[in-house]
């Protein structure tokens, strides 16, 4: 059910999404990082994505934890040497910006696993429609035509199997020209049936005047306001990124990390952007819980403030 | 709002470009910088896809065979580099150009990504394919890729660029780390994965090379599709 974070305008999505690849790009402080990849995955955790992220984890881990491994295998950056391998000297610096980088992939990993989740592709056409046009039209017949083919690969394959045609029997050289008919006979019927919805298309006027786009989705007050708060606090750390905070400097020798002032007001409007959404979905959760609380759940009536998608498009 | 898409657009990718310079320039720090690059391949070719004048037949014929590609990746999902979409993509850029061939690869990696997660390597694939595309509709009217055999080297060729390119994504996040060395040990690793993407890309277009030029060849003249290129 779409509630929560992932009910709101999906301007707000966007811009939280883009923020959060955006710090993860630019900024370079474990605090920070840290602070926005656990934001997230409270987030996911929160909207119970926590088992599609298990299944994904090994891959990214593999992938993050080899740039780990890499940096000071190659870089010999640095003052503090802690051993020499096969004489090439490993120094503190090079591991810790190998884990620095880790850091930063898997925080970009698990924003995207979120975007996934909450950026529907709906949403995204939704934005991007009115801009190109021709592009989000192909995109979306493509995505359309996915599951299509798949339903129709089945029964292609259920009506060849009465004439011998299957990829289950034979040697494996007649099971692979089988597969071939099949993708084949997909291949031509689609395409013969595509064409003629594009005449359809045509002959109900397709492309005569610029397109015009519905839009499902409204602005209301809540979602103006989400998306002040994002702006301002967003705007605000990257004021603080020009200031040079949240810079943690590592080559040629490790500073250390003082947390002056400045940084700290950047912190504060940092969390602020990293954890809005957090809040509104524990704001539902709380409004739920109380909601069943009190009376026949049957009966209770609507509370002010729970927010769905069925709710709005009411 | 729609009247302010545009400028608003325009003034986002300026601000994101700019703030992706600073990174590069102040801190070596290069990630926002190369999906700034990425997103900028590919913006051309899109935008003449808005430009240009398509009929309808086309666009849906596009929007099929990019479908195709990418239902293609879903049989062999369990198995890493192992996917026909390349071979696709060449195919339908042998008959229908090198412009159509970007497009579909481009979109084909897009959509597949809807099924199988999308990443900060989606754009990388995205621009991959395509190119895998282009450069198939460009060479199509050599006599090299008229012969079968030019057509299969042409896929093993492609399979291993492809994996490069795949790799620049990850060693663009190791500025300081960057010498021969890392970027033969990161080319080493992804050896045998590239191997089974060449090897397969052969596999395939083998397999599908004489069936689907025909078809693809036969609805182009049948309806008239993508002629001027």
């Amino acid at each position: 059910m779409n509630k929560g974070f992932r009910s709101m305008h999906p301007a707000v999505a966007l811009l939280y999404y883009a923020g959060l690849l955006l710090f993860a790009a630019l900024l370079f402080h474990p605090v920070f990082l840290l602070t926005e990849m656990i934001g997230v995955l409270s987030l996911l955790l929160m909207q119970r994505q926590g088992r599609h992220l298990l299944r994904a984890l090994p891959f990214y881990l593999l992938m993050a934890g080899s740039v780990a491994v890499m940096n000071p295998l190659f870089s010999h950056r640095g003052a503090n040497i802690l051993f020499y391998l096969l004489d090439q000297p490993i120094t503190l610096e090079a591991v810790l910006y190998g884990v620095m980088m880790m850091l930063v992939l898997l925080t970009i990993f698990i924003v995207f696993r979120s975007y996934n989740y909450t950026v529907t592709t709906d949403k995204f056409m939704y934005l991007f429609a009115a801009a190109a046009p021709r592009t989000a039209l192909l995109s979306l017949m493509a995505i359309r035509f996915v599951p299509l083919f798949q339903r129709r690969l089945r029964q292609i394959t259920l009506i060849q199997s009465t004439r011998g045609i299957n990829v289950n029997s034979g040697k494996l050289r007649k099971r692979m020209k089988d597969g071939m008919t099949l993708l084949k006979v997909l291949l031509t019927w689609s395409l013969e049936e595509a064409l003629q919805s594009a005449d359809s298309m045509k002959a109900r006027g397709y492309g005569i005047r610029k397109r015009s786009t519905y839009g499902i989705y409204k602005l209301d007050r809540q979602d103006i306001w989400i998306l002040i708060v994002l702006a301002v606090s967003g705007l605000c750390t990257l004021l603080g990124w020009l200031q040079g905070y949240a810079m943690l400097e590592i080559y040629p020798r490790m500073k250390p990390a003082v947390f002056s002032w400045g940084e700290a007001a950047m912190f504060a409007s940092f969390c602020l952007f990293v954890l809005t959404p957090l809040g509104l979905e524990g704001k539902e959760k709380w409004l739920w819980r109380s909601s069943r609380r009190s009376g026949y759940p049957s009966v209770t009536p609507m509370k002010a403030g729970i927010r769905s998608m069925s709710f709005r498009s009411r | 709002m729609a009247r302010f898409r545009f400028p608003l657009l325009i003034a986002l990718a300026l601000f994101v470009v700019i703030l992706a310079l600073t990174a590069a320039l102040k801190d070596r720090h290069y990630i926002l910088l190369s999906l700034v690059l990425v997103a900028a391949a590919l913006f051309p070719l899109f935008v003449r896809l808005e430009r240009r004048a398509l009929e309808s037949r086309e666009l849906v014929l596009l929007a099929v065979l990019s479908a195709v590609a990418a239902v293609s990746r879903i049989p062999f999902a369990a198995l890493p580099s192992v996917k026909p979409v390349s071979a696709i993509v060449i195919l339908s850029a042998y008959v229908f150009g090198a412009e159509a061939g970007f497009i579909i690869g481009a979109v084909a990696a897009l959509v597949s990504n809807i099924y199988f997660g999308q990443g900060p390597w989606t754009p990388w694939q995205m621009f991959a394919w395509g190119m895998v595309g282009l450069t198939a509709g460009w060479l199509r009217n050599t006599r090299w890729m008229r012969t079968r055999t030019g057509m299969l080297i042409f896929g093993f060729i492609w399979g291993f660029l492809f994996g490069w390119i795949m790799n620049i994504w990850y060693i663009i996040s190791l500025p300081d780390a960057f010498s021969w060395g890392l970027v033969a040990a990161a080319y080493a690793s992804s050896f045998y994965f590239d191997l089974a993407h060449a090897l397969s890309n052969v596999f395939f277009l083998s397999l599908l090379a004489g069936g689907w030029i025909k078809v693809l060849q036969r609805f182009r003249k049948k309806y008239g599709l993508l002629q001027q290129e």
